[in-house]
């Protein structure tokens, strides 16, 4: 480049390119074509663009396309009129760099405690009327899939009762799915699927699996992880795909895990209210270890799934039931031969009620 | 002023450092990192600033107006007029299909299935239109009037058209898109004209059709070969040949296609009394992508890092009933962090660098340019940027 102050304009409105003279006058300044004079423009409008070539490039407000450009020895009085480079633009530059990046991250920190933490507060701030509508929205009469037998549903009322002081406010169904599971979900609602009924050797068994997802409705982690799951959607959903998704994953994996250790709990103390020995449960849970293949396969590859799976290692929770039998109670059992039949057979009595899983059309 | 060309040298030069990027990608990383992603639009525009900066057509650098703002508006909009609503209707779908509506559900599955594709239509028009209208040259920028909706449309039933006849369409339908979507846009006072010919890629295209039909023939033989020899072992590598030999042939003619599109597509452009053209052939591309999985690799290292970690962090006491599991996962959180997000991060804007060299390098420009009839471009500049395209995460140009 060359020693001497140059400078050079495109007007924005053609493409040709005008060496001028700056020529500055109170505050403002012209530039200085052979035969043409442009401005008057004002100082407070420039804004620096960046360098280009060695030479520094500042374009107008309001006026689409127009350049200065300055190169060379840039006097020193012109120099103080200029607007200061932005090389990050805004509060970056005007906190520097260090500062903000700090600032940020306490932010950002804070968000997702927030987010992570205020769950617990909020979920039940949240009327029950509303958790039940959104309850009853998402799950309707579940396709018609929920079984109904009169003496059946004794059954389960009673086994309803012996574990939950207020059965009243909870809506517990079986469905005709032959999955190994059971689910509760928004507005105190949980369901028992067939398949689980089926593969349950005991009423106990089932005592204790309906008392752990008692435990999710009375805590409250249905409404908690649909919110936290929102919040960090939102949040992590600015970072890119891969490494946002494995974050927020890994966070909300954490606290599901938390809390079906937390309902894990309180099931263990509804079947000590209840009198029902929580050996069964801890029969279940080793028949799901052997059946997720914990016992006999690598160890350290079974805890890092287990660490990412959302329910805690099968054999640890086996390990926790276990260890709360109260030697010398004398536990009995949840249900009487009879009334264990007719709930393990409901779902093959009741013709009406609709099978599989949703997606048979 | 009029600027001939027709030299050897290309109108279009590249001038960048990867010392002077990485000074750009650092602080980038940094910020966006801290801000949980939200700087990476601003970012992004740094990026771009110092790419196009560095990017010589025939006497000018080229400039990057675009700003952070602009991108993140758009993303929000993105989000607001398109990833809420899909939300909700995601529970709509499940509730009708828990409730047995399962004709519904799949109504509305479909629905929004033709609505995700008409919206990757129209924001492949607007990223176009925006990234034209953010460039300047001279002091001039491009641009389009039209919104992109009828690009939509046009998107949707070209696209399902190149697909069925068993696909032989889709060298058409991609030709077709790409003229209607360029042909739209403009550059100062001129219209851009595109008229690539779909025809002049189609003998590669073909490829895809013979190679099945190349190793069935040559399956046949080489086994009969074999089984007179009578050896098992001798079937099995035919197989495994077989098998390797349609997914290396696959990529091989994709590539190789893709190289002529790009041509012959690029070759269609003109702008008033210039010619543009691409260079690049297969073999070029070959190497642009094996460049681009040589820094992938690279960022894999520290990925096997990561699930070597995991095996250490096994051997934590797993928590038990009652605990607070935030506690026992702190340091796992700081891991990803550390190792899964931030050499991602690094790569990405490398590729984007060698992708733009890449570009920049092959173009090759003819004809002339009058600075006294290139005037300021007259298209209305929209105030929001890629948002749609960021949102499906599809690539422009």
């Amino acid at each position: 480049m060359s020693e001497f102050f140059q400078a050079w304009h495109y007007d924005g409105k053609s493409a040709v390119r005008r060496r001028v003279e700056v020529q500055t006058i109170a505050g403002k300044f012209f530039l200085l074509e052979t035969e043409r004079r442009h401005g008057p423009f004002a100082f407070a409008d420039l804004h620096y663009v960046g360098e280009r070539e060695g030479d520094h490039v500042y374009r107008l407000d309001d006026s689409d396309g127009w350049r200065l450009g300055l190169s060379g020895n840039v006097p020193a009085d012109l120099i103080a009129l200029l607007p200061a480079k932005r090389p990050y633009g805004g509060w970056i530059d005007r906190w520097g760099i260090g500062p903000s990046a700090i600032a940020f991250g306490i932010m950002s920190a804070a968000v997702v405690a927030i987010v992570l933490l205020t769950p617990q507060w909020l979920a039940p701030l949240i009327p029950s009327s509303v958790e039940k509508s959104l309850g009853d929205a998402l799950v309707g009469d579940f396709g018609g899939r929920f079984c109904e037998t009169k003496k059946g549903r004794a059954a389960l009322d009673k086994l309803v009762n012996s574990l939950d002081a207020s059965p009243q406010d909870l809506q517990v169904e079986v469905a005709k799915i032959d999955m190994l599971n059971a689910v509760a979900l928004p507005g105190n609602k949980v369901i028992l699927f067939d398949g689980l009924l089926k593969q349950a050797k005991s009423a106990d068994e089932v005592a204790g699996v309906l008392a752990h997802e008692i435990g999710h409705v009375r805590e409250r982690h249905v409404m908690q992880s649909l919110l936290r799951q929102m919040g960090l959607s939102v949040v992590l959903g600015g970072l890119d795909g891969t490494g946002g998704s494995m974050l927020s994953g890994a966070l909300s994996v954490t606290y599901t895990r938390g809390s079906e250790n937390a309902a894990d709990l309180y099931s263990i103390k509804a079947l000590s209210g209840a009198n029902i020995s929580p050996i069964a449960t801890a029969d279940f849970f080793q028949r799901l270890a052997k059946m997720s293949g914990e016992t006999t396969g690598n160890k350290k590859l079974t805890a890092m799934t287990g660490y990412m799976s959302s329910h805690p290692l099968s054999a640890e929770r086996k390990k926790a039931f276990e260890n709360s039998i109260a030697k010398g109670k004398n536990y009995k059992p949840a249900l009487t031969p009879t009334e264990w039949t007719e709930l393990k057979t409901m779902c093959t009595q009741d013709r009406k009620a609709k099978s599989g899983f949703g997606l048979d059309f | 002023m009029n600027e001939g060309s027709g030299s050897s040298a290309s109108a279009f030069r590249f001038y960048g450092s990867w010392q002077d990027f990485v000074r750009i990608v650092i602080p980038n990383i940094l910020l966006t990192v801290v801000t949980l992603g939200v700087y990476r639009f601003w970012a992004t525009t740094r990026e771009r600033q110092y790419l196009w900066s560095q990017t010589d057509f025939i006497d000018e650098r080229l400039e990057w107006t675009g700003r952070g703002l602009e991108l993140f508006v758009g993303f929000l909009m993105a989000v607001g007029l398109i990833l809420v609503p899909f939300f909700a209707l995601q529970f709509a779908i499940q509730a009708l299909a828990l409730r047995g509506y399962g004709g519904w559900a799949a109504l509305v599955t479909f629905a929004m299935f033709g609505f995700i594709m008409y919206m990757i239509g129209v924001a492949r028009f607007r990223a176009l239109r925006y990234r034209l209208s953010r460039t300047y040259w001279h002091g001039i920028r491009g641009g389009s009037d039209d919104q992109g909706f009828g690009y939509g449309w046009s998107y949707i039933w070209k696209t399902i058209v190149g697909y069925i006849l068993a696909g032989l369409l889709v060298p058409w339908s991609m030709m077709s898109l790409w003229n209607e979507r360029w042909e739209k846009m403009s550059f100062g006072p001129h219209r851009i004209e595109s008229v690539g010919n779909y025809a002049d890629t189609f003998k590669r295209y073909l490829l895809f059709y013979l190679l099945p039909f190349l190793l069935f023939v040559g399956g046949i033989v080489a086994g009969g070969m074999v089984a007179v020899a009578g050896s098992s072992v001798g079937i099995g590598i035919v197989g495994a040949v077989i098998v390797l030999g349609f997914y290396v042939g696959l990529g091989a003619i994709a590539l190789a296609f893709y190289a002529k599109f790009f041509r012959v597509a690029v070759g269609g452009l003109s702008l008033h009394k210039l010619e543009f053209e691409f260079t690049a052939r297969t073999k070029q591309w070959f190497m642009l992508f094996i460049g681009d999985a040589g820094l992938y690799l690279l960022a894999a290292v520290p990925v096997a890092i990561i699930l070597g970690s995991f095996g250490l962090l096994s051997g934590f006491e797993l928590p038990q009933p009652g605990d607070t599991a935030a506690a026992v996962q702190g340091s796992l959180v700081i891991a990803f962090l550390a190792l899964s997000v931030l050499p991602f991060a690094l790569i990405g804007p490398f590729v984007r660098y060698r992708h733009w060299k890449f570009f920049v390098v092959h173009m090759e420009a003819y004809g002339e340019v009058n600075l006294d009839e290139l005037t300021q471009s007259e298209t209305v500049v929209s105030k929001h940027g890629e948002g749609l395209l960021d949102a499906f995460d599809v690539g422009a140009i």
